[in-house]
């Protein structure tokens, strides 16, 4: 009696699976190369020499590489620039707060009330018409709305609300806020609607037939639904925020410092290792708050 | 009971429904037969409150419905797509309606999760609650859907194609498990479909929406043997409908005629008793228990013939060839107007 056998003698070549699976890797490492290459050299390189760079020895016009921890030593001891930092957290957490107040209910609306796709796509677009003119026209253009003889301060007169110019409106922390909030608002605004459209609408229709009424539908359904997107634009606008200079330096009148003006006027003043621990702490502090984020949400699971 | 008296839906030009009228009586499996684009789901859609008509009334009990919001009609709705809530587990989508109701919510948890666990034993998924949604089936997630709509006990259930989303063998156990929750509920289910064996398997009784209105409400036996109209026989694909006129003696207007209820012969070979109309033989197709063969008839029309592979009854027919088809007059069913 013959025995059917199912072994036969192993193949000594690479089967044509293997080849294939062979070629599938080679084409994703051509894929990823240029985006590697990129943050290796622009990122990882100059993140590593700016870490170095902070240990350097600061004479006053010059920077020479012997190691020391002298420029730590002098941030950390300082009251003014450990108060940078605390103005810097602040302010973010407040225009974050003020985008997101701001931002979710336009979100809302876009997202789930306007349900034609072609209006949906020019509402959007609306939000990003500040930016077809340059960073510094829409901040400066707070200037005559929030100034003493401003827009504000000259209705308000006019109308009998107040008998002096209202002081507090520019050139303070809250014309920062405000600038800020205009200009990342949209930052929010975008992601937000993004998952509040994606959103099936039999869904809403399933929770209305189940009796919730609407403000329990959102508690329960909409806002847990667009949370990724809410923390994708707050990243936006955390990364936007902590970083800034620009807006303080045009609106606070020198009186708001925050981490990033640090850094420019150390620059200007060529303190390179000082302003390299400025770089290095802002650095932990935007690493800091995305690791935060992404532990309340986790996006691989949501999105 | 739920009453819709002379219910018109438009979407600006496009006519849904149009003096609609349909009762649904209580403790009863009614589904409703419609082609796609007949305006069934708007039909459902008006009930549950989703939209409102531009005329007419919906009433449930006496009650009047039309203008109510949605989640103040006690109205249990389940979706084709399902709709179920994807941030929540199985059985905190069953458990929603109970707990998050604006009318007396249940705040006892232990209740709650009674309730939903005895839905969930209901449509079969006993022990699934900790389940994603992601992570079940499609026929589970079907399950799902009935018992998140069940466990809030409404008044009457719509189903919106429940089966559509499952493959055939699924579709087959549902439409029992169907029949049989809803017979111990005791509450009346609305099924709309667009499958004739579907409509006429579910339904204790069957409408049939064309042209925006009911045409038929039946028993299915009744419906299937003896519908009152061409529309309603045209949706039980089971009916040839052609012009009177075809058959020497037919008289007037349109004749209805079961595929399985002609016979064919050679031409002038009819029974001598029988309607006879001559038709060219065009195309045989075997799809299992039945054959189909497709006849053109001297108007264009199309016409189709069923014969039982147990008890063949039709001669061997040839491509191209002329045969006269022939039935007893008693079969037929005359309907007024001319054929389509």
């Amino acid at each position: 009696m013959t025995a059917l056998s199912t072994d036969s003698p192993m193949p000594t070549e690479t089967s044509p699976a293997q080849l294939r699976e062979r070629k599938d890797r080679r084409r994703a490492w051509l894929l990823l190369s240029p985006g590697l290459l990129w943050m290796a050299l622009f990122m990882v390189l100059p993140m590593c020499m700016v870490v170095y760079v902070s240990f350097w020895t600061q004479t006053t016009f010059s920077v020479n590489s012997t190691l020391t921890t002298a420029s730590w030593e002098r941030f950390l001891g300082s009251a003014t620039y450990l108060h940078a930092i605390g103005t810097t957290l602040r302010v973010w957490a407040i225009v974050l707060a003020a985008t997101l107040i701001v931002g979710y209910p336009v979100a809302l609306y876009i997202g789930l009330f306007v349900r034609n796709k072609t209006l949906q796509t020019a509402l959007l677009v609306a939000c990003v018409i500040p930016f077809w003119t340059s960073f510094l026209i829409r901040v400066i253009a707070w200037r005559p709305m929030l100034g003493t003889e401003g827009a504000i301060n000259t209705i308000l007169m006019k109308l009998g609300l107040i008998h002096e110019p209202l002081t507090f409106l520019l050139f303070s922390e809250f014309s920062v806020l405000v600038g800020m909030t205009q200009i990342y608002c949209v930052f929010m605004v975008g992601p937000v609607t993004f998952m509040i459209g994606r959103i099936d609408p039999s869904v809403i229709e399933a929770a209305r037939d189940l009796g919730a009424s609407f403000g329990t539908i959102f508690r329960r359904i909409i806002l847990p639904l667009s949370l990724p997107g809410v923390m994708v634009g707050a990243i936006f606008v955390s990364v936007m925020v902590l970083g800034e200079f620009a807006t303080a330096a045009s609106l606070s009148g020198r009186k708001v410092n925050l981490l990033g003006n640090i850094i420019v006027s150390q620059v200007g003043s060529l303190k390179w290792a000082f302003a390299a621990v400025a770089g290095v702490v802002l650095t932990l502090i935007i690493t800091a708050v995305i690791a935060l984020a992404l532990r309340i949400v986790d996006l691989r699971k949501e999105m | 009971m739920l009453t819709v008296r002379q219910v018109s839906r438009r979407y600006g030009e496009t006519v849904a429904l149009e003096g609609l009228s349909l009762e649904v009586p209580a403790d009863t499996y009614m589904s409703l037969l419609g082609a796609s684009g007949s305006g069934k789901t708007t039909l459902l859609r008006l009930i549950a409150g989703f939209e409102e008509p531009d005329a007419g009334q919906i009433a449930l009990d006496g009650t009047r419905l039309d203008g109510k919001p949605p989640h103040q009609r006690d109205i249990g709705f389940v979706f084709q797509n399902f709709a179920l809530f994807p941030h929540l587990s199985v059985a905190q989508n069953v458990a929603f309606g109970l707990r998050y109701r604006a009318a007396n919510p249940l705040t006892d948890n232990e209740e709650i999760r009674a309730r939903s666990e005895a839905a969930l034993e209901l449509v079969g998924l006993k022990g699934f609650g900790h389940r994603g949604i992601g992570a079940i089936s499609g026929g589970q997630r079907q399950r799902v859907a009935l018992a998140r709509t069940l466990v809030c006990e409404p008044r009457i259930v719509l189903l919106d194609e429940p089966l559509g989303a499952l493959d055939a063998n699924l579709r087959a156990r549902m439409c029992d498990e169907l029949k049989a929750i809803r017979e111990r509920l005791g509450v009346s289910f609305l099924h709309v479909t667009g499958s004739e064996t579907e409509a006429l398997t579910m339904g204790d009784r069957v409408a049939v929406l064309s042209g925006g209105r009911i045409v038929q409400a039946d028993a299915p036996e009744r419906l299937f043997a003896e519908p009152a109209n061409a529309q309603a026989a045209r949706h039980l694909n089971a009916w040839n409908i052609f012009d009177a006129g075809l058959c020497a003696g037919g008289g007037a207007g349109q004749l209805g005629v079961r595929f399985d209820q002609i016979d064919i012969s050679a031409p002038g070979q009819a029974p001598g008793a029988h309607l006879r109309l001559p038709a060219r033989f065009l195309a045989g197709e075997f799809n299992g228990p039945t054959a189909l063969s497709f006849f053109r008839a001297a108007d264009g029309s199309l016409l189709q013939v069923t014969d039982h592979l147990s008890q063949p009854r039709l001669p061997d027919l040839v491509e191209g060839q002329d045969y006269d088809l022939h039935f007893a007059p008693q079969t037929a069913r005359q309907f007024p107007g001319a054929a389509r």
